[in-house]
């Protein structure tokens, strides 16, 4: 879907934490049905970069522009986004809600079942293990069918059964025309499902551009 | 807005009553502040209406901040404020629910207080049980307003019950006037007309309170 109307644009972003530099010149673009790969040493500022693309941060210069609207945009970070104390059906039953799309229960039982969590759906999502909850964490993103999805090193903790369905997901969310801005720290593992890889370090914006013919060396 | 806000209170209604905890600690404390004031009292002595109206008061008041406190604890664990900044909630509609699941969480302790008072304090509440409940609403609600306001302010700190404490407290003070002198006149046998500078000094702070909270909340919450 190259050539359509980008997704998300940058231009020429930059942000500090006080007085202190995080990255300057950022400039991209992320066209539908794209992955984009977010890399970059510890405290290059990848995760401050994702939450200005997804509007939480709003940088100190340059322009960030979305065409997707906030009820299709979804969010994996490191942390889960799930209240523990409720169920992993009420979790999506609340996130539901909140989006609008007011799927019925049964809808909601087969997106459970999609990510293998069907026969948990009323247990407590406090008692799940890492993988669980990151796997309840992917149904709350799936829940509004993202046009722009943003993850956060999503495959921290995941076993390699949930790694396969993260993958599979996320190529089918693709294949529906979603872009998709990942943050990865596993460029071997992730950078042959990329299509742009955008570098950061040294306080700047070091590459942007095809991810295809990148080795994980020179990447 | 109302029904996003619908939703973030019926979850948080959910979250305060699984695992049975719910505002079990805001009725233990008012329950035990009830009984030691009226250990201070002789056998047989009554205490005045102004006393003990001023005693369920200062229960609902403390209720408030330890009702609050949990209700913006929720969206700590696993960072689910930065997913509801995300979603297409306007952020006032989370003010809302938080006030609206904080209203039904401090009504709930009064249940627990009323009769408390009236039996531990030695209370008659006479006058028109209406009233009294017009007098309640309105005083909760101004309460509720404020502390799902400063409730955000303490979001994420580590010193919030004592932040809550600081700041709700003085503000609370026009509030909990006016709910003491309305009680007493009701109880006394006065209806709500003869109370009406009172009872329209409570309205007035619930409005003031309210206009602040939906312009202050999205930067108190957002932390900006």
């Amino acid at each position: 879907m190259m050539g359509a109307r980008p997704l998300l644009r940058l231009d020429a972003v930059s942000h500090f934490f006080g007085s202190r530099l995080i990255f300057k010149g950022v400039t991209c673009a992320l066209e539908p049905g794209s992955i984009m790969l977010v890399a970059g040493p510890n405290g290059a500022g990848k995760s401050t970069l994702l939450k200005i693309m997804a509007g939480l941060l709003t940088p100190q210069a340059g322009r960030v522009e979305r065409t997707v609207p906030d009820r299709a945009m979804a969010f994996m970070g490191h942390q889960t986004f799930i209240y523990p104390s409720l169920s992993a059906l009420a979790n999506l039953e609340f996130w539901d809600a909140l989006y609008g799309r007011r799927l019925d229960q049964a809808g909601i039982m087969a997106l459970l079942d999609r990510v293998g969590l069907k026969a948990f759906a009323l247990e407590a999502a406090g008692t799940f293990s890492r993988g669980m909850a990151q796997r309840l964490s992917l149904a709350r993103a799936l829940l509004v069918d993202p046009l722009l999805l943003f993850l956060d090193e999503p495959a921290t903790g995941l076993d390699k059964a949930s790694l396969t369905l993260l993958h599979g997901e996320l190529e089918k969310a693709r294949i529906r025309g979603a872009g998709i801005v990942w943050i990865s720290h596993d460029l071997e593992r992730d950078l042959p499902r990329a299509d742009t890889l955008l570098r950061l370090g040294g306080r700047a914006m070091t590459y942007f551009g095809p991810a295809s013919g990148l080795d994980v060396e020179g990447s | 807005m109302i029904g996003h806000a619908m939703a973030v209170a019926h979850k948080d209604l959910r979250l305060a009553f699984a695992h049975g905890q719910g505002p079990v600690q805001a009725i233990l404390l008012g329950l035990l502040l009830v009984f030691m004031f009226s250990l201070s009292a002789q056998p047989g002595e009554r205490f005045t209406p102004q006393q003990g109206v001023a005693i369920f008061w200062l229960c609902s008041a403390f209720g408030v901040v330890l009702i609050f406190s949990l209700l913006f604890r929720f969206e700590e664990e696993n960072d689910t404020a930065t997913a509801l900044l995300l979603s297409p909630l306007p952020i006032q509609g989370l003010w809302l629910g938080k006030t609206m699941a904080g209203f039904v969480l401090l009504a709930l302790c009064q249940v627990f207080f009323f009769p408390a008072a009236l039996v531990f304090l030695g209370l008659d509440p006479g006058g028109s049980l209406g009233s009294m409940l017009v007098m309640v609403v309105s005083v909760d609600l101004g309460l509720c307003i404020l502390g799902g306001l400063v409730g955000a302010m303490g979001h994420g700190q580590g010193a919030k019950d004592a932040l809550l404490t600081i700041i709700v407290f003085p503000l609370q003070i026009p509030l909990l006037l006016g709910g003491i002198r309305i009680g007493v006149g009701l109880m006394q046998g006065e209806d709500l007309a003869g109370l009406g500078d009172w009872f329209g000094l409570v309205l007035a702070f619930d409005a003031v309170f309210a206009g602040a909270a939906l312009f202050l909340f999205p930067h108190v919450f957002r932390g900006e």
